[in-house]
């Protein structure tokens, strides 16, 4: 029978929290939910690993000065504003308190809502209640199953994309790893294109003991793999570190965007036996299915590949997947993922066919602007280009590319369009600047808020005021010497 | 694009015969009807576990051949007869060299198998459950958990079976529902963190409270 319990926590406060038969369990810790389900008290499977006084250690660190969702005026980490935390805490499901009694144990935050399924997710699927694994949304299989309104579009997955990059570089900024990152420690909302990630416990953080953590089967780097038998302590036994997380974040994106795991394919390890298979392909000879030098593990019906994210992904997950996979220095780092992914933001464009499932894709090649998913053609008078030109410091007149934004109708642009030196990161102003809207068969650039855009004529282009965009007009967007420079272009 | 996901063979061998007929049986049936539920509701579970039910009384047969999650039929459980262990066992051989796919060059092989055994006796075909339960030893080619359920259950024959035995006191419809709660985070476990090492011990959860590990 359930019954309630309390926790006494580190600062003597107490939460109560409800003893149920057979609560839910992870391979480290088991789970009792707050009457009102608002948090999670959670205990360790393994009474070693909960009196070590290194786990403390840690757990001590991770809620305190390693602690993104805390300002660092609230006790958490340095650098952190309020507002800064505030957008990491709807991103994290971070630890917020040690449990002292009955035993050592940690509270956390109950997921957001929106990370759970309700009953309309599925007609076939007993799913309400259940967390937005994302292994429900990138496995075809069990796509199927899910109702259209769940499984958002190419364009929340890539924003989804985003946010977990972010997310990591934030953790690997101060110098943390998450260590067990998976399709089970991200949960994934595509309707919204958000993720949270959770158990963050077993992070690794710098200078302490590292945890106990094997890691997740299609996750584990192959270096990891493949010394896992070493004994505790040998030189060449590699632990999970921030290069094994870049690995499982590399996956995880390659999962979001292409609805597949890059190493399964159709190769055969070995023919003895399926763990030696097993082992083999996703540690010491581990093969990118879409590795162009080796194609033994490549599926013969791959359609839509890494070629049609644009030339930017593309180099990024042959850097994870080809040089890096067996070189863990050679992986892309969370923030160059985060600066391409956001890069290819830009190149965004919806699908005209209204039957397409995906609805955008990446128009990287104008003189190929075909949906790679539906094979529509995007018609000529909606191709546009905006590319962006920053002035060189101190040379005045001097223009440098700067990015390059496809437009379409309802087209946003905010700060990081108008002015050089500014990413769209938590530390971004969001709001909007102006918008790209088509107006009776032309393109217009409207000023919401931009100070100082001046029309391709030289004249002061006020709040409410629109610039034409045609072939050829050069114009600027901001005023100031961070000002960029915009070239309108029609293929 | 084709699938290349390893399946994980599951098997359950379902005691039927004569004893369980009554509240027990039906706790089985809702046990199977519960844990379908479970797996379903898990991504991992849903794309790798296979399913298959083999029962057994006076006779041993399979009520469902291996069987992806989506497609599996609920099993009419009756319950009669004696308990022909021996020759459950003999089926599960046969239904894993028939069903599982083996590695070989040109084919990914399937997971191991999972096998769970439920039993509230003992084998009344002795000489062939000494042979069967032999065979399959040196087989090695399933991860076999074997549950002996109410007083009256032998746990000393499926030690003949596995190492892996498990007791529960009553033949209730809580111990029940526990076992196959149990057994569903078992399979849960095990299409998650599928082994990464060849030939390791198979990671199965810590069985439920009032349950025994038979040593």
């Amino acid at each position: 029978m359930p019954h309630t319990a309390e926790a006494i926590l580190a600062d003597g406060r107490k939460l109560p929290y409800v003893i149920q038969d057979d609560p839910p369990r992870g391979g480290m810790k088991y789970t009792y939910f707050a009457p009102d389900k608002s948090y999670v008290v959670q205990f360790f499977n393994n009474p070693q690993v909960a009196a070590d006084p290194n786990t403390h250690k840690r757990l001590e660190a991770i809620i305190g000065k390693y602690n993104p969702t805390r300002s660092e005026a609230g006790g958490g980490a340095p650098g952190g504003s309020e507002a800064m935390a505030q957008y990491f805490s709807t991103r994290f499901c971070w630890p917020t308190d040690i449990v002292r009694s009955p035993e050592f144990g940690i509270v956390c935050p109950a997921y957001p809502a929106n990370f759970f399924f309700t009953e309309k997710a599925s007609a076939c699927l007993p799913l309400k209640g259940k967390d937005k694994r994302s292994k429900w949304f990138t496995s075809p299989r069990n796509r199927q199953y899910l109702e259209e309104s769940e499984i958002g579009d190419f364009r929340s997955m890539l924003q989804m994309s985003i946010s977990l990059a972010r997310s990591v570089r934030r953790m690997h900024q101060a110098g943390l790893a998450h260590s067990d990152l998976s399709c089970n420690n991200v949960l994934i909302d595509p309707q919204t294109g958000s993720c949270v990630i959770i158990d963050i416990d077993s992070l690794v953080v710098p200078g302490l003991f590292p945890p106990e953590v094997v890691g997740t089967h299609g996750y584990i780097a192959p270096e990891v793999l493949e010394s896992m038998d070493l004994p505790a302590g040998h030189p060449d036994r590699k632990l999970p570190s921030s290069y094994t997380d870049l690995h499982a974040l590399a996956v995880l994106l390659y999962e979001y965007l292409l609805m597949r795991h890059p190493l399964e394919g159709p190769k055969i390890y070995s023919p003895n036996s399926p763990e030696e298979d097993d082992f083999l392909g996703f540690g010491p000879q581990a093969t990118f299915i879409e590795n162009p030098h080796d194609t033994s593990n490549r599926p013969n019906d791959l359609y839509f590949t890494i070629h049609d994210l644009g030339p930017v992904l593309e180099d990024l997950f042959l850097r994870a997947f080809v040089d890096g996979l067996h070189r863990p220095n050679d992986r892309p780092t969370a923030m160059e993922w985060e600066k391409g992914l956001v890069k290819t933001w830009d190149l965004l464009h919806p699908c005209e066919n209204p039957e397409c499932a995906a609805k955008w894709f990446v128009l990287h090649d104008l003189r190929r602007p075909i949906c790679p998913f539906c094979g529509t053609r995007v018609k000529r008078e909606n191709l546009l280009r905006l590319r962006l030109k920053s002035q060189l410091r101190g040379r005045p007149g001097q223009w440098v590319p700067a990015g390059e934004v496809d437009v379409y109708h309802n087209l946003p642009l905010f700060q990081w369009h108008m002015l050089s030196g500014v990413f769209p990161d938590e530390k971004a102003n969001r709001e909007l600047q102006a918008y790209v809207c088509r107006h009776q068969g032309q393109w217009l650039l409207v000023n919401h808020q931009a100070q100082g855009m001046m029309s391709p004529g030289g004249n002061l282009v006020p709040t409410g005021h629109a610039i034409l965009l045609r072939d050829g007009a050069v114009f600027r967007a901001s005023g100031g010497e961070r000002g960029f420079l915009i070239e309108v272009s029609q293929p | 694009m084709a699938d290349y996901i390893r399946r994980l063979p599951v098997y359950l061998l379902l005691d039927c015969s004569g004893s369980m007929m009554g509240e027990p049986i039906e706790a089985v049936r809702q046990g199977v009807k519960a844990l379908l539920s479970e797996l379903k509701g898990d991504p991992q579970a849903l794309e790798t576990a296979y399913l298959s039910v083999i029962t057994f009384d006076s006779s041993a047969r399979q009520v469902i051949p291996l069987t992806e999650l989506m497609q599996f039929q609920e099993p009419e459980l009756k319950a009669c007869g004696a308990t022909a262990l021996g020759g459950a066992l003999n089926l599960l051989i046969d239904c894993v060299n028939r069903e599982v796919r083996k590695s070989t060059d040109t084919q990914k092989g399937d997971w191991r198998p999972l096998v769970f055994l439920l039993t509230d006796g003992a084998p009344s075909d002795l000489e062939t459950f000494r042979q069967a339960a032999e065979a399959l030893k040196s087989m090695k080619a399933a991860n076999i958990v074997a549950c002996a359920a109410g007083s009256r259950a032998e746990t000393s024959y499926l030690k003949q079976i596995t190492e892996n035995v498990l007791m529960m006191n009553t033949l209730s419809a809580g111990d029940m529902a526990r076992f196959f709660a149990w057994v569903s985070g078992s399979i849960k476990m095990s299409s998650k963190s599928l082994d990464a090492k060849p030939g390791a011990a198979i990671e199965l959860p810590p069985p439920p409270q009032g349950f025994v590990v038979v040593p």
